[in-house]
This record gives C-alpha cells, structure tokens and sequence, in this order.
C-alpha cells in the first residue's frame, strides 16, 4: 500500500493560481491532516487566508483544515472559532478525538456564555455553537444518555432541553431524583435552581405516581406552602399508606427547620371538622374509588364508609398538624435524648475540682459545659448537686446560669414556662429576683423554644415590654430572636427596634441580633434601616449585633444579598466589615460558591483589622460545609499564618464544616494548634476539634482518647493560661453534647442547610465577645436518632440491623470506677429483659419466703426507680433489648441489633437496614431520624416502646416534687453591684 | 475505464505540446498548457496522495511526474525560483513514493541536483544537508548530485576561486543557478573585503572578486556597492565604525520589581 509521506506538494499546490487546485489540496489536506498536522502548520496562514477571502468558494473547508491543525497545536480556542466556522462540515458525530475535544470545549464555551449572559445584557450568542450544542444534546438523547443530557442542560442553563430530556427518558421518575440532586449540589445560580425546581415540580405532578417527598422538598425551596398544604391534604386523604407518606412529608420538611414554612403550610391546611364541606369533597372521591374497587358496593355502605373516612380524616389532620408544628417531632427527639443519656458527670466533677474557683471564666465555662453536656436532655442533676458552687455565679455570670437550664430543658415545651417560673420577672417587674436571673430565664425560655415558639412567643413580647431593665431586655431579646426565628413577625421587630433604639449597648447588642434572627433568610429591606441606625450609633457593642443580624437577614439569599455585602466590605468600620464576612458566610453557605469563597480568602490576607481576618478565615467554614473535605485543605495555608487571628479562623472554619466528621484531615490540621503558643488559638483549636470529634470512637478514631488525655491535662494544670483552660472545658462540652446523642450538623440528610443550626453556630462563633452567646451552638445539635413510627405515630417495637463492628459507633466509656459512674442511676439500664428477669428472679426467691402478691408489687416498685412503665404498662411485655446491653453480650460481633428507636450516627447510616422479614417496612430509604413505617402484619397486635416521658417528675426534680417547688437557687441572693460591669473581656 | 483512458491520452497530448513549447522556449504558451495540464491532474485517482489502484495509474503516474518535470524546467527558464519550488515540492513524491510503481525517471538526478543548487544559492543550508541526508548512495555518485556537493563543500570552506572557476554543468538548466551562486560568492566576497582592507587597487580588486576585464569590476561595483569610492585606481571601502554603547542596566525598575515581589510575598499568608 502506497502512502504519501510528506504534505509538501499539496501544501505547495496551495499557492497555485487556479481555484480547482487549491480545493483539490485543501480536500486532500483535510484528510491527510491528522498525520500531517505539523507539515501544514508552517503552511497555516494561507488556509486562514483562505478561509477569510469571502469569495473563496471552500472558505468552509479551509476552516476545518485551519480548525484540525490548531487543535493540535494545542490552540483549542483558535480550533474552536474555526470549527464553528466550519459550519456543517464540522461533524459532532464523528468519532474522532479532534471532535470530541472540540465539542467538549464548545460546551464549556456556551456554557461560560450561557452564565454570564445576564451580565452583558443578554449578548447574543454565536447560533452556530448553539447549533452544534443542541446537536450533541439531540444525539445524547438519540443514544439514550439522558443522564449527560441533563447533565449538560443543567450547565447551559437550558431549561428547555432540560424538560425534553427528561420526558423522553424511559425512567421519569430516576432522572426527577438525578436531576434534583444536581440541581441542588451543582446549580450555584439560585435563581436558575428555582427555575429547574419548578420544573421538576412540575414534571412530577404529570407523573402517574409522583415522588411526593421530593416534590415537597423542593416546594421547599421554592417557598410554596399552598402546594405542600395541597400535596398534604390530598395525601391524608386517601389510603393508609399515603398518609404514612404525608407524616413522613411532614417529618422531612420539619427536619430543614424552616419555622415559617411549616406554619405557613400548617395554616393552609384546611380545618379539620367532621363533615366539613371540603371532607365532603374528598369523600365523593373516596366513594368512587372504592365503587371502581368494589362495584357492588351500596348506597348505605358507602354513607358508613364516609362516617368513619371522616373521623379519620379528622384525626389525621390533627396529627399531621402535629408534626408540622413541631410538637410531635421535639417530644419524640426530647424523649429520646432523656432516655438515652450518656452523660458523664465524672467528668464535670473533674473539671469542677481542678478549676480554681475564684477564676469567674473557668467557673462559668464549667457551667457552659454542663449545660452543652447535657443539652435536650433535661437531666440538671449536675447543678442541683452543686448548689454552693452554683451560687458563686454572679451578675452576668448568673445571666448564663439561668440561661444554661434553657438549654438543659430544650425542647421542653410544655413545662418550659413552669421549670423557669422562679427565676422569670414577676408582675410588676419588682420581684425580688434579680435583673441578671430574670433576664438569663427569658434568653432560657428563647432557648426552650428555639424555632418553635408559637406558645412564648406573646409571653415574651410581653416582659420585654413592661421592663425598662437593660439586662431583663436583653434576654428578652435573645429569647424573642430564638423563638420567632425567621417568622419576619413586624410586631416583634418594632418592639426590638424600640429596644435598640433606646441606644443601650447591652440592650442593643442582644437587640440587633434579635433582629437578624427575626428576620433570617427574608432579605427583607429592614437590614438597610439596620446599618443606617450601626452608623449612627456611638456603641461598639450595638454595632457589631447589628452586624450579625444585617448578616442573618440575608441568609441564603446569595447572589441577591450582593450588594449589601459589597456595602459592609467597603465601609469604614472594621466591624461592618466582619459583618460582611458573616453576611457572606451566611448568604452563601453550603454552597462552595467560588466566587464567596475567592472574596473570603482575599480579604482573609488583606484587611487591616484582625478582627475581619478572623471573621473571614471562619466564614469559609460556613461557605464549605457541605463540602467538609474540601475545608482543610483550603485553610491548610492560612492555618500556619503568622497571624494568630487566622489562625484561630482557621481551626474554627474547619471544626464548623468539619464537625462529626472525625475527617484525619481535619484532624491532622488542628493538632499542632492545640499547642499554639497563644491562648486563644489554643482555645479554638480545642473547641473545633471537639466539634471535629464529636460522636467519634476509639475504635474508628483512635486519636479521640489522645484528645481526651490532652483535655484533661490542660484542665488541671495550674499553669495553664484561662483562655485555653476554658476552651477546653467547653470542648468537653462539646465533645459530649446532649448526653452523647447529638452531634453538630449543619445539613440535613436531604442535604438541605438546616437555618436553625447554621444561625446557631453563627451566633455561636459570637462567644468570642460576649459568652452568654455561646449556648447558641446547642441550635446546631442534631440528635443521631432513628426513629421509627407508626401510622399512630407511635413508635412499635422492632428491631434493625447495623452491619458494622458495635465498637465503631458505641458509646465512649465512662471515665470512672462504676461506683461513682452516673449512668446506673439513668432509667435505661432497666428497661430490658435483665430488668425484668432479676425481678422475676427477686420474684421467685420472695415467692419461696413470703406471701406472693404484696412483694411482687413492692419489688416491682422498688426496681423501677423511676417509676413508671412497670405500673403502667403492666402486662405489656418489655422486652426492650437496650444497645448496650447488646454490645456487652456480643463485643466481638460484626452487626448489632439496634431497637427502635435506636442511636444511629450519621457515618453509621450507611450500615443500617432492615432485617429480612421484619414486619415493618420504611416509607423511605434513609435509616436515620424520624422514619415513618408501613405495617406488614396489620392484623397482629402492636406492641408498642414504652417511653420515658421527662415529663415532671423530672428524675432529679422527682425527689423534690414539682420542679417548680425546687428552683435552682441562682447565685443566693443578689447584692446589687458595683458599677463597673465585670464584662468579659476578650483580648 | 475508458474515460480514464481518454483523459490520460488527452493529456498525453497535451503533455507532447508543452514539451516542444518549452524546448522552443516559448514560454507564455508553456505556462498556459501547464496550467490546463495541471488541472487534469487533479482528476487522475491514482496520483498522490491518494494512490488509487486503477488500471490507468501507472500512465497517470509517469505522465504526472513527466508534466512536473518540465514544469520544473520551466521555471528554471523564466527564472521564477518560487515557481521551481513549488513544482519541485509537488514532484518529489513521484521520485520518493512511488518506486514500485513506475521506472525511474531520466530526469530525477537532474531534478535533486537543481533542487539542492537552488537550496544552496538561496542558502537553506540546513534544507540542503536534509535534502542530501535523504538520497541514496547510488544517488551521491551521479555527477548531477556530485557537482552540488562539491560546490556546496567549496563554499564552506571559503574557497571562492574554486566555486568561480567550475564551469562544466551536466545539464543547461544549472546554469542559471550556478551564475547565481558565482554572484552570491561575490557578494560574500566584497562583504569580506569590506572588514579587511580600507582599500585595494583596482588590479588586486580584480584578482580578488576573478574579473577578467576591469569594465566588469565597475559595472558590478556600480550596480552592488555604489558606496565604494574608486580614486586613484583605488577602491576605497566605507567602514562601519560606531559600535553601539553597551544598554545601561534598568537598576532602578529591577529594584522596584524586587520590592513588589517582596511585598507580595509579605501578604501571601
């Protein structure tokens, strides 16, 4: 076979005069280009010459030639503009790697384009790269790769291609499901993710059987209540295991924690009233669908039927209304968190005696601690055993402590208002308590009912009122930010302004960011009104709660909240600017946005004031979240900064976006930080990597025990600088949060940003100026449940599997002898078969020596401490096998068996499943939080977990009665103090 | 088949009449059936580079080989070197490709060795040493090539006379190349005499640049350096004597480039 071996003659035919011999090398040259490429690039100014001579008649495949040489010079956008100059000659089908590359390259050129079309003024796009764009999306569609062709729509922001794509799929329903996780995770316009959110919204209504949980979370996020009410309504409406689906609708949408949403939704269901005239719209429907099951179905069966439909309808509706409202949800979390506590008093006896006493900051770190320790949990024994000590808390000292029991008793709806009556302002506002209680009750009554606070909300506006007291407002004001987060109520806020305007700086700090948590998330044109009265104002304190809050009024809103934060970058006082990092922090959180976090890193090495860096470097945290791994590697270089400041931000970025993960990376970026050689990096580090750790075990982290160790040593060494002393007393804190049930997340498990938790951890990152903040980080705290209910919303008894060493994900081991071990006091040890067969066995040996009946009851009353199931369950069985009883049976098992509801953290989830022919089966596929379960078996008894209800008699506050009897006296009695104000000052 | 057929005859045809064109040097007319002959070409498959095995290829080979050849020597004759390339680019593949295809030509070591003259007369020295780096041994004895080589050899190593002195060509076609090159070592010549000597007498110029007659010294002095001064039988030459001062060193931007580095430096971290 004969083969050319040098392109010289066509090339030198190139300048020959005739057209016919030039079209004759250039067809020969197109052919011969992919080997000759680097022969008819010294020739390449005369093919481009060519193809612009207007009058050359194969301008087209001088184009292509010119397009092929330059590809493989490596010059792909010179390619490019030849290829499109090609027009059709220019064939994306081919199967060559010259048109391959170029097309990828087209795509990335239009989709560049696509995006900053606004930008420019909507500058037309060349129509032959969207011809050739549209080409290759017709041909992933030909070749059924409709997976790319979302893909590639998406990008170009074509929504149009995006519908067709997904109607011509043979698996709708699967590219819904493709198409929402990506329009979540890599749309970063959030108007263009709203836009493909509708879009799906709407695809799945014209589906036969629609995805209901992911068309609700994605009205959701398009802020759709109306819809969500309809979905749900309909839903309950109809069969048994729709309105399982309607309570797990609710449960998910509850878990994003969006409080004005949900009662938004809840307010658009419609009344429920037995024979209402919308039942009686549904019930028709009903009729007709069991007329089309049943034909032969009467006229009076059908009556009866909508009797009972209706009653069900009613009850169905209450507690769906239940769930929305949050009640349902915190009573489960709250039972759960009191009845699975693992809190280690040990360790706080430790810390109490090492701390020296007279040091107010470890003091009240101490009481931080115990309080984040046992957060939801309601279990204060630590304080009421402590009483003198407690005392020693003073002014705002006292503040905390009274707030602490808020955390303590979060989620404790019902008897929130009465546990803190002693200490909140009596009528007439003169009571004997002290402003530094009082207020400290009204921030814990905030905290109780963080981001449910429909039943406060009114009680608080109303102590706000009549007090003219600084420290009185400013827990109220707290208290009212965390009770009607993000309802935008304009009541409250005009009383907030009230507050503020008063130009107090204690009042007004505490108002400011009252007003950011009012009004989160609603960009609302308040937080122009806010930075206006931050310029007027002379307080440093004012301004900077201002800030925050101007920061918390555009959460989420990304892109939209530009210009504001453009505003406060640019200003003058460096705490506007650290309010713009926080803005650009919470505007853009979870997203990884390039541009927020390229805008962050500059102003982390450039601004003048620390206090920014700090701000800046902490941000990206926020910013990153959802992307944990990425964090330390983006921080790893400013974390070996001189600066101590980023430094700081740094070791805290990482511990927010990192928290639970026990990621190595992070790990191996804190550790030398805990040894900083200044005090409060050291503090921060401790701190972050208590977040970092959080939930971790020996067995899957071994450096968890090193970080223990580390704590302990720093604790009680009396040389120990105060500033790193309390970070590591809170880091305990941390570490062990909620009873050890708990971990930090700022995400869902939908993936969606949970507003409650990152507001919190913002707010939280505060405690740098003022500590009473610090219990903002318990908003954060999720507890790592799994739990199981029934269409009674119930939880049944049943078991589920964790294929996963029991070691990975148990409990740490108590720190001390059993004997000083507070765990045996906790009611969980005796809610299992041990319980019961020890008093069988107590049972058998009393049967033997006395009468049978009367110590058969005295002996089941004296082993129920607590006294409750036994007596009321009776002769229900209880065979509730406990985790960790389990664990001590079968300590070298690859699987365990968890019962519901069962302690199921986040890196656990992908162990668990249900076990073959469990009689229960899941609405849906995640193992973790509240998981709505289908009856298998609807004809066999239920048997039905018997709770542990915290209800009073708390366990502690059971010895004493009602816990309103026995008020943790706080700090004896309050002497007036002598100004100045022992404020806590952080250098 | 057949009109395969009919087209290489045509062109034979044609082919016959450039031939008695050229060698009646009438050049305008040979142009012109080139042209035409050229555009044939294109319509032949069994040329480069497609090689189209078809009954009519090697005609249309030897035929194609025979046009570019002459096409070759008709720029030779109108002294159109740009022109020879080009056909001489277009040829080669008939003398490199096709060796098992068609006899060798009569013309092709004819052909090499006015490539490489003209190679050696536009100094592509490089181009030259590939060029020859390709031929075969057999090729490297033909006088056609030798004669190149040697030249080529001569002018490297400076010894003009040598170059001026061949006079014996193997084909009428080098000709207008050597004269060329006997200009160019002229040129190099009065380039070297330039440095050398401020000025020579007419008769030492004479010897030096291999005049025979002084009329010729003054018309090529007149037509290539009218910048030489002839006085009393003497050539003076001009000399270039400003030698540009050696560039101050910009210290002052390096010291600021220095300092923006360090400063950029300070804020990386």
């Amino acid at each position: 076979m004969t083969v050319a071996s040098t392109a010289s003659g066509l090339l030198a035919m190139l300048q020959e005069q005739q057209p016919q011999l030039k079209k004759y090398a250039l067809h020969n040259l197109n052919s011969l280009a992919d080997s000759f490429w680097h022969e008819i690039s010294a020739s390449i100014s005369t093919i481009e010459s060519f193809y612009e001579d207007e009058y050359f008649e194969q301008r087209e495949l001088a184009a292509l030639v010119a397009s092929k040489v330059f590809y493989y010079l490596g010059e792909h956008n010179d390619s490019l503009t030849y290829a499109l100059g090609a027009n059709s000659l220019f064939d994306v089908l081919e199967d060559s790697d010259y048109v391959r590359t170029l097309v990828a390259k087209c795509l990335d050129h239009y989709i560049a384009l696509r995006k900053t079309r606004e930008g420019e003024g909507a500058t037309a796009i060349d129509p032959r790269l969207v011809a050739i764009v549209e080409r290759m999306l017709d041909k992933c569609m030909q070749d059924r790769k409709y997976q790319q062709a979302i893909g590639m729509a998406l990008d170009s922001q074509r929504l149009d291609k995006l519908q067709e794509a997904i109607r011509k799929s043979e698996n709708v329903p699967g590219m819904l499901a493709y198409c929402f996780r990506l329009a979540r995770t890599h749309v970063d316009k959030r108007e263009f993710r709203q836009e493909v959110l509708r879009l799906i919204v709407n695809q799945h209504q014209g589906l036969h059987s629609p995805d209901y949980l992911t068309v609700c979370q994605c009205l959701m996020f398009l802020n759709d209540p109306q819809t969500v009410a309809n979905i749900l309504d309909k839903l309950i409406k109809g069969d048994k295991i729709e309105a399982l689906l309607a309570y797990q609708i609710a449960f998910d949408l509850f878990e994003n924690e969006n409080q004005l949403f949900l009662l938004n939704v809840r307010d658009r269901l419609p009344e429920a009233r037995a024979g209402s005239s919308s039942g009686g719209g549904e019930n028709t429907e009903t009729t007709e669908q069991n007329g089309m099951m049943d034909v032969s179905t009467s006229a009076e069966a059908a009556t009866n039927v909508e009797d009972s439909q209706d009653n069900i309808y009613v009850d169905r509706m209450g507690k769906l209304k239940g769930i929305l409202s949050g009640e349902t949800p915190i009573h489960l979390t709250l039972q759960f968190l009191y009845s699975r506590n693992k809190s280690d008093l040990l360790i706080l006896k430790t810390i109490k005696h090492s701390v020296e006493t007279r040091n107010s900051v470890c003091h009240s770190a101490t009481i931080y601690s115990n309080a984040l320790m046992h957060a939801g949990t309601t279990v204060d024994t630590f304080l009421r055993d402590n009483l003198d000590w407690l005392s020693r808390a003073t002014n705002w000292a006292k503040f905390s402590a009274t707030a602490g029991l808020g955390v303590i008793h979060r989620g404790h709806l019902q008897q929130g208002r009465s546990l803190m009556a002693p200490y909140l302002p009596q009528d007439g506002g003169t009571g004997g308590g002290s402003p530094y209680s009082e207020g400290g009750a009204l921030y814990a009554l905030g905290l109780i009912h963080a981001n449910h606070g429909e039943g406060i909300k009114s009680f608080l506006l109303e102590s706000l009122r009549k007090t003219n007291n600084e420290v009185i407002q400013h827990g109220a004001c707290l208290g009212l930010g965390l009770a009607a987060l993000g309802t935008a109520d304009d009541e409250i806020y005009e009383d907030i302004k009230h507050v503020l305007y008063t130009d107090s700086a204690i009042a007004g700090e505490a108002a400011g960011i009252a007003m950011g948590l009012l009004m989160v998330g609603s960009a609302s044109d308040k937080a122009g009104e806010m930075l206006t009265y931050a310029h007027d104002t002379q307080h440093e304190k004012i301004i900077r709660g201002l800030a925050l809050g101007i920061a918390l009024v555009v959460y989420g809103r990304e892109e939209e909240a530009d210009t504001l934060i453009e505003q406060m970058t640019r200003d003058q006082d460096p705490i506007l600017r650290y309010g713009g990092m926080y803005a650009l922090a919470l505007a853009y959180r979870g997203t990884s946005n390039n541009s927020a976090i390229r805008r962050l890193l500059h102003f982390a090495v450039s601004d003048v004031s620390d206090d920014v860096r700090r701000a800046a470097v902490l941000a990206l945290g926020f910013v990153l979240c959802s992307d944990p791994t990425q964090t330390p590697k983006i921080v790893s270089l400013l974390s070996e900064s001189y600066n101590a400041h980023v430094r700081y931000g740094a070791a805290m970025a990482v511990g927010i976006s990192c928290a639970g993960t026990a990621s190595s990376e992070a790990i191996s970026l804190l550790e030398p930080l805990t040894s900083d050689a200044v005090d409060f990096v050291r503090q921060g580090a401790l701190m972050a990597m208590a977040m970092v750790l959080m939930q971790a075990t020996e067995a899957r982290e071994p450096h968890v025990a090193v970080f223990r160790r580390q704590l302990d040593k720093i604790v009680s060494d009396k040389h120990e600088d105060t500033m790193s002393k309390m970070g590591a007393i809170l880091a305990y804190g941390i570490l062990d949060a909620g009873g050890r049930n708990v971990t930090i997340s700022l995400q869902s498990r939908t993936g969606h940003d949970r507003v409650m938790a990152v507001v919190g951890m913002a707010v939280f990152t505060q405690f740098w100026y003022w500590y009473p903040l610090t219990y903002f980080v318990s908003l954060s705290f999720a507890p790592t449940a799994f739990i199981g209910l029934n269409h009674e919303l119930r939880m049944p008894k049943f078991d589920i599997i964790s294929d996963a060493k029991p070691a990975l994900f148990a409990y740490p081991a108590p720190t001390a002898p059993p004997s000083v071990n507070v765990n045996i006091k906790l009611p969980t040890a005796v809610l299992s078969t041990s319980g019961r067969s020890k008093s069988k066995a107590k049972k058998d040996t009393d049967a033997k020596t006395k009468a049978e009946k009367q110590p058969d009851t005295s002996s089941q009353m004296d082993e129920s401490s607590s006294g409750k199931e036994a007596a009321k369950d009776g002769s229900e069985a209880m065979e509730v096998d406990s985790a960790v009883e389990k664990k001590a049976v079968n300590p070298e098992a690859t699987s365990e068996v968890l019962s519901n509801p069962a302690r199921v953290i986040p890196l656990q989830e992908k162990y668990v499943r249900f076990p073959e022919g469990c009689r229960y089966a899941p609405v849906k596929r995640t193992p973790a939080g509240f998981v709505m379960l289908r009856d298998l078996e609807p004809s066999e008894p239920v048997e039905l977990v018997s709770t542990d209800s915290p209800a009073s008699p708390a366990p502690a506050g059971g010895a004493n009665g009602a816990p309103a009897a026995a008020p943790i006296p706080m700090g004896g009695v309050d002497l007036e103090p002598a100004p100045p104000e022992p404020f806590v000052y952080v250098p | 088949m057949d009109s395969g057929n009919s087209k290489v005859l045509e062109a034979q045809r044609l082919y016959g009449r450039l031939e008695t064109s050229i060698f009646a040097r009438n050049f305008d007319s040979a142009r012109a059936f080139l042209n035409q002959l050229k555009v044939k070409l294109t319509e032949f498959s069994g040329l480069p580079p497609l090689y189209r095995h078809t009954s009519t290829q090697v005609e249309e080979l030897k035929l194609a080989r025979s046009i570019l050849e002459q096409a070759v020597l008709l720029s030779v004759g109108t002294e159109d070197q740009e022109s020879f390339e080009l056909h001489f680019l277009q040829l080669k593949p008939y003398y490199t490709d096709t060796r098992h295809l068609i006899p060798p030509s009569n013309f092709e070591y004819i052909m090499l060795g006015l490539n490489l003259l003209r190679l050696l007369v536009q100094n592509r020295i490089a181009e030259f040493h590939t060029e020859l780096e390709l031929l075969s041994p057999e090729a490297l004895k033909n006088d056609c090539i030798k004669i190149v080589v040697e030249l080529e050899q001569a002018l490297m190593e400076g010894a003009y006379n040598h170059v001026l002195r061949s006079r014996k060509v193997p084909h009428d076609s080098y000709n207008y190349f050597i004269n060329l090159l006997a200009k160019t070592v002229r040129d190099e010549i009065a380039g070297c005499s330039e440095k050398a000597y401020d000025f020579l007498t007419l008769d030492d110029a004479k010897t030096i640049f291999k005049f025979t007659r002084d009329q010729d010294l003054m018309t090529y002095i007149s037509e290539e350096h009218p910048d030489w001064e002839i006085r009393n039988r003497c050539v003076y030459f001009q000399k270039v004597k400003d030698f540009s001062l050696c560039k101050e060193i910009p210290s002052l931007q390096l010291i600021n480039q220095t300092l923006g580095y360090a400063r950029e430096l300070e804020r990386i971290v």
